[in-house]
């Protein structure tokens, strides 16, 4: 320890002091020496001499002396880090390469790494996340749906697999009494949820099992954005009420933190008092789901069948239509990135594709430059450096300038991230929590290291032929001949060749679904058409008659203004999603059995919906404004549902169905009309079957009412305002945007996905060119002689063509192959994500094809046009 | 390469972390230079022992390092300045030590190696 120490402190001070002590030291040594040979007799000139050989090599001496001050491997590491900057500054335009790729591969990596750790891997945050478990129920003919809250009740009585339960849903109300009315959004939940997402109140208390008591005074918990925003951040809010859809509720507690659960994010929470139909029948379907917390050890499986046999318990005591129906359980981790692992998993493996590329390209020109430097490696093996050290420092060198390449990327993926932030979908839950936090600064830092690894074994493997008298003797193309770096770098071009291929197919294939998505005719015209969103508040709006008489008088209000064409509501609107769905079946045919009933959305529209939408009838009329209160129900179907039963839509017209199938209650409506089908879930989604029925006959306070334009929509925005204003300015707008708008954004998400595709395989078509173009041109400078030679025995411009083509067309010929062969495989993996077009589409496969066989005929271009301009005899002369 | 001229052939090699002892050893009475050191050392063992310059340096840095001996300055009693090493006390104590574990060294070889009887 004490030797440590004194060298650390030479090491700090006293260096160079010891030196200049260490020379004069050994002076008076060989004086020494040399007083004592003079003493013998010897001549002044031969006493010295004799005194040095007598005294040995000084600078061996000085040299072993110094080392017992040094740490040696430090410090050899230190020269070898100098000298490696030195080189790679020597070098510019192949570091700025090298570092410029390497920043690419690994900023993509981890960028997308940190949105995919954000969604996806990192925990949720709730007390035991990972046992949090999402419950629905499930029958024959869709999982996943609302569970009724009898059932509820049993489950939470009677499970043996959690440890708790909790049901919750969600409520818009409307706010008044504190100035413009506005639509607010309630998480309405039973009080064990608090406990299971792990929330905390800041002020007050937070819902407990008494607050769930139906005949209990309404509270709220609201959280704190809610009351730092509406609620001007009251520190004396507890006990004072605001009013909810005109029923008075009063804060009992502001929420520290929003758990997050609900998305999007909710402002206050209602304790779940079920209504009277809830707690008699069991087939009471609201939109009520459950959260529960597995006990610790027990899987889901387990938890599934223990409620599985309480269904089944339930249906043995009391049957009824939904004797069949199970437990339906999810890990909430999982419920809440389903579709999305998917996206994930794809943009991941094409980023670690783009990585490879890089990785090939750097390994590539690594691999030429270790050519050019056989001769410098050569020389300093002749005087003197170990082998291990060259390597050392061939190591340290490539090290170095991948952690340089890696730091970039780790700067790049920031700018990454802040794209993500600005352009990537709003509905993707934590994807804006993506950080370069540290899982994720861990994860570059082991990428780096892993690329920095791979990279480093190049020169190596290579550097392992360099034999040192046939590189000083011949010319540099020494090592660069042998059959390994040959083998290597014809995999490196049909590995770029391959990769190419694969991200091409990849993103071709998604940019023809966007194309297909944005060009599908979505059956009606969503030109001109403004969309205004209402949900009428339950006061003063309570009866039917003034729910129908508000929008009656907002239609004609609006229809009366200048600029607007025609005006009709709908409480569904395309693209809007499933805002409903149940069974049905055909009076007039069969009965299905039980398991068979099939399912259908239903959608209100009104008289003139149909007609300001611009769908199509196939068949029979629109609703009219005979079809009203008391006379007979009616409905509108789509073609997809019309197909369903009958072969012509018309035979459909004046039969029946009856809503809720042959085993629920329901009303049964005359079919008056067939209307096209338009996409009710996204554009990108393929056409379910749908009923509408008449807005007049079946009431909802919450419709769209869609706007016709003469002219530009948006600037209609303000008249509607207006309108809406004059006839009642207690009713909040919950959105108001034109069509388009509307439906795109039902195309974020693939925009998003695909756009990063196309930008990853843009980025592997640069790579994979740089570095074929590497490959090929060094090809031709190591067979400047050959070609010389046979240039002079008369060989033309064409043989010389042939003969060097013939390799780049064997190459790119197999990487073509492997691409595609990898695509063809890769496309199974793509099928969630293709919209209207086939995964094995031929058109792509064909394009990808295309693309692959330019990259590789321009990246040969330059090195073959090089190859016929060698003057033979300049060429041969080098030699 | 070689430090002293002609060679004997016999000649022995220091073993291995022997020579910081044998230098302690020879800094025991007087404080000496470097040259003096390597002198002591061959006139001590009759000539047995080769102390190569390459060897004596690095190892006076190393007990110097550990602080068993200390260097100043002086000048020599035929007048020319020299570096003279002389022990400290740890360098004492450390030179006990070493010379009892080097003796029972010694003796386990002798009692191996002796002739059998």
């Amino acid at each position: 320890m004490r030797q440590w120490w004194s060298k650390v402190a030479r090491a700090l001070g006293r260096r160079r002091n010891l030196a200049n002590e260490l020379q004069l030291e050994m002076e008076a040594h060989l004086q020494f020496l040399i007083e004592e040979n003079l003493e013998r007799g010897m001549p002044p000139e031969e006493a010295r001499a004799a005194a040095r050989r007598h005294f040995g090599n000084a600078a061996s001496v000085r040299e072993r002396s110094y080392q017992s001050w040094q740490f040696p491997t430090i410090e050899s590491f230190l020269q070898d880090l100098r000298f490696a900057a030195r080189g790679i500054w020597r070098a510019r335009v192949f570091s700025f390469i090298v570092i410029l790729t390497l920043a690419v591969g690994i900023g993509a990596n981890t960028a997308i790494f940190s949105a995919v750790y954000a969604v996806l891997l990192k925990p949720l945050p709730f007390p035991s996340g990972e046992r949090l478990v999402w419950l629905g129920e499930s029958s024959a003919k869709a999982s996943g749906i609302s569970v009724t809250w009898i059932n509820f009740e049993h489950w939470r009585m009677e499970n043996h697999s959690f440890e708790s339960m909790a049901a919750f849903q969600k409520a818009d109300l409307t706010l008044t009494g504190r100035g413009q009315a506005v639509l607010t959004h309630a998480g309405v939940i039973t009080n064990e949820f608090f406990r299971l997402t792990g929330s905390r109140p800041i002020l007050g208390r937070l819902l407990t099992a008494s607050d769930d008591e139906p005949r209990s005074v309404a509270t709220v918990v609201v959280t704190r954005a809610f009351w730092a925003e509406t609620l001007s951040a009251d520190p004396e809010i507890i006990g004072k009420t605001i009013t909810l859809n005109g029923t008075a509720y009063i804060v009992i507690g502001v929420l520290g933190r929003d758990p997050g659960f609900f998305l999007p994010p909710v402002d206050y929470y209602l304790p779940l008092r079920p209504s009277a139909t809830q707690t008699s029948k069991r087939d009471a379907h609201e939109w009520m789901r459950v959260l529960g917390l597995l006990k610790p050890g027990v899987t889901l499986s387990q938890a599934r069948s223990d409620l599985d046999m309480i269904m089944q318990r339930l249906a043995q005591a009391d049957p009824g239509p939904e004797s069949d129906h199970r437990a339906f359980a999810e890990l909430l981790t999982e419920h809440r990135t389903g579709d999305l692992r998917h996206v994930f998993l794809v943009l991941m493996a094409s980023v670690c594709l783009v990585l490879v590329l890089a990785c090939a390209n750097i390994g590539g020109l690594l691999l030429i430059r270790m050519t050019t430097r056989a001769r410098e490696m050569a020389i300093r093996t002749a005087i003197g450096a170990a082998r291990s050290r060259l390597a050392r420092q061939l190591v340290t060198e490539t090290a170095l300038i991948t952690l340089i390449g890696g730091a970039f990327g780790i700067g790049l993926a920031g700018f990454g991230l802040r794209a993500i932030e600005v352009l990537g979908p709003r509905d993707i839950p934590r994807l804006s929590e993506a950080r370069l936090n540290l899982p994720v600064l861990i994860f570059a830092a082991a990428l780096t290291l892993a690329v920095a690894l791979v990279c480093s074994l190049v020169p190596l493997v290579s550097s392992e032929k360099v034999n040192l008298t046939i590189v000083l003797k011949e010319s540099s193309t020494g090592s660069g001949t042998s059959r390994i770096g040959h083998a290597l770098r014809g995999g490196l071009v049909i590995a770029e060749i391959a990769v190419a291929v694969i991200l091409l197919f990849t993103s071709g294939i998604l940019l023809r679904s966007l194309w297909a998505a944005e060009a599908l005719n979505p059956g009606f015209e969503s030109k001109q058409l403004l969309a205004l969103e209402l949900q009428l508040p339950p006061l003063p709006y309570k009866s039917e008659g003034a729910i129908l008489d508000f929008y009656g008088r907002l239609e004609a209000a609006l229809r009366a203004q200048p600029g607007v064409e025609s005006v009709g509501a709908v409480n569904c609107p395309p693209a809007a999603g499933d805002c409903r769905d149940w069974w049905y079946s055909v009076v007039e045919k069969p009965t299905p059995g039980p398991q068979d009933v099939p399912v259908t959305l239903v959608n209100m529209a009104d008289t003139a919906y149909f007609r300001t939408m611009r769908i199509a009838l196939v068949a029979g009329r629109a609703f009219s404004d005979e079809d009203g209160v008391g006379r007979p129900t009616v409905a509108v179907i789509n073609e997809e549902i019309a197909r369903a039963s009958w072969k012509d839509p018309r035979s459909a017209l004046g039969q029946h169905i009856k809503v809720g199938g042959p085993y629920m209650e329901g009303p049964v409506v005359e079919i008056v009309g067939v209307a096209a089908n338009v996409p009710q879930i996204g554009l990108d989604s393929p056409p379910l079957p749908e009923i509408y029925l008449s807005a007049n006959q079946r009431v909802d306070a919450a419709l769209v009412v869609m706007i016709r334009t003469k002219g530009n929509p948006e600037s209609m925005i303000a008249t509607v305002r207006q309108t809406l204003a004059s006839i009642d300015d207690n009713v909040p707008i919950q959105s108001l945007k034109t069509a388009d708008t509307w439906l795109g954004a039902t195309l974020v998400q693939r925009r998003f996905t695909t756009l990063l595709l196309v930008l990853f395989a843009g980025i592997a078509v640069i790579l994979a060119s740089i570095g074929c173009y590497g490959v090929f041109n060094y090809w031709v400078s190591c067979r400047r002689q050959e070609i010389a030679i046979r240039m002079a025995m008369g060989a033309g411009t064409i043989a010389i063509l042939r003969r060097t083509g013939r390799q780049v067309a064997r190459l790119g010929v197999i990487g073509l192959v492997v691409g595609l062969t990898g695509s063809w495989g890769a496309s199974r993996w793509l099928d969630s994500l293709v919209f209207g077009v086939s995964t094995h589409d031929l058109v792509i496969f064909s394009s990808a094809a295309l693309a692959a066989f330019l990259i590789v005929l321009l990246s040969a271009a330059v090195p073959l046009w090089r190859a016929t301009q060698i003057d033979p005899i300049e060429a041969l002369h080098e030699a | 390469m070689s430090t002293v001229d002609n060679l004997p052939n016999d000649r022995l090699e220091l073993l291995q972390g022997t020579l910081e002892v044998l230098i302690l050893r020879s800094l025991k009475l007087q404080p000496n230079h470097a040259y003096g050191v390597s002198q002591f050392l061959q006139q001590q063992s009759d000539s047995q022992f080769l102390v190569d310059n390459g060897s004596l340096y690095p190892a006076l840095q190393r007990l110097l390092q550990c602080e068993w001996i200390s260097a100043q300055w002086k000048t020599s009693p035929n007048g020319r300045r020299a570096r003279y090493y002389s022990l400290t006390p740890a360098g004492r104590k450390q030179l006990v030590k070493a010379t009892s574990k080097w003796k029972r060294f010694a003796l386990a070889m002798a009692r191996i190696l002796a002739p059998e009887g």
